[in-house]
């Protein structure tokens, strides 16, 4: 699955998620700068990225994730 | 003198039952509302499992990490602890991902499911931690040793120990629920001040919390 599929499916998964579009997704891009990405949404955005891309996440490799190229990259090595 | 037989270091994975019961006690305030369990759908003893598997985890940087915990003990036992991290240290995750992470790899999904359908409860009074300074929680102290300056004791090592990791910290903030009249004079004869409370208008808060106001405290080091 090409970076650009991965991009646009998460996206998808955010603005499902918290239900609004107010954000700029590029690579630097954190749950800091996204309203209402808060520590619950947060949990439900992970589970939606796994269950839509069918993989698992390790804890580890998700408290080390920085920004969403890190989050993409991750995903990509996975699928 | 107390002082004369405790002694404070670091915890251990031998003091995650500890450490759990004193989280459980911390989260409650002077309540018996646990939160972890009301809004999460399971019962007490499930939270002690699930807060032994999260600090497990070893997870650096927020309030279910072990690294956070200092821990008082007399004669090898355990008889307080008090958590404490620098928020956002060397490009450590804020603490709020970090612990949903922990969380949302440790709990049932059921459970979290039920959460997030009542996460409406907890959005006015999620307080965001200040990067930079020191965060303070879960503080407890077994009933017998109140009033000893053991706490105070805790919170000040806690601060060498940050000031030791980074010169420049300058802001120790603390949270508690603003029901706990003792905890807030507590805090306050140790040098912090109120900064802000904050009122969840969520009419079923004080059936899920131990009070519907947070207050943020907060100390700046001189």
């Amino acid at each position: 699955m090409s970076e650009l599929e991965v991009r646009e499916k998460i996206t998808e998964i955010i603005v499902a998620n918290l239900g609004h579009h107010d954000f700029e997704f590029n690579d630097e891009l954190t749950a800091e700068d996204v309203r209402g990405w808060d520590s619950l949404s947060h949990m439900a955005i992970i589970t939606s990225i796994e269950e839509r891309f069918q993989i698992k996440f390790k804890i580890r490799e998700i408290t080390k994730l920085k920004n969403m190229k890190t989050l993409i990259e991750l995903v990509q090595s996975k699928i | 003198m107390i002082s004369d037989v405790y002694i404070i270091q670091k915890a251990t994975l031998n003091d995650l039952p500890f450490i759990a019961s004193a989280i459980i006690a911390a989260e409650k305030g002077n309540s018996e509302k646990l939160s972890l369990a009301t809004l999460f759908g399971i019962n007490e003893n499930q939270v002690f499992k699930l807060i032994q598997s999260m600090l497990e985890e070893e997870i650096d940087g927020c309030e279910f990490s072990l690294s956070s915990f200092l821990l008082a003990k007399i004669n090898n036992i355990p008889i307080a602890a008090v958590g404490g991290w620098i928020e956002e240290f060397n490009g450590e995750l804020p603490s709020n991902i970090l612990k949903s992470n922990l969380i949302g790899f440790t709990f049932p999904k059921e459970s979290i499911k039920i959460a997030q359908s009542k996460s409406s409860i907890i959005r006015d009074i999620q307080i965001e931690r200040k990067q930079h300074s020191l965060q303070i929680e879960y503080v407890y102290i077994k009933d017998e040793f109140r009033g000893t300056g053991l706490v105070q004791k805790l919170i000040k090592t806690h601060i060498e120990k940050a000031l030791e990791k980074d010169s420049d910290l300058s802001i120790v903030q603390v949270q508690v629920f603003g029901n706990n009249i003792a905890a807030i004079k507590a805090y306050e004869k140790m040098g912090f001040e109120i900064k802000k409370k904050f009122l969840s208008e969520n009419c079923d808060a004080l059936t899920y919390l131990p009070y519907n106001m947070k207050i943020l405290m907060e100390e700046i080091l001189k």
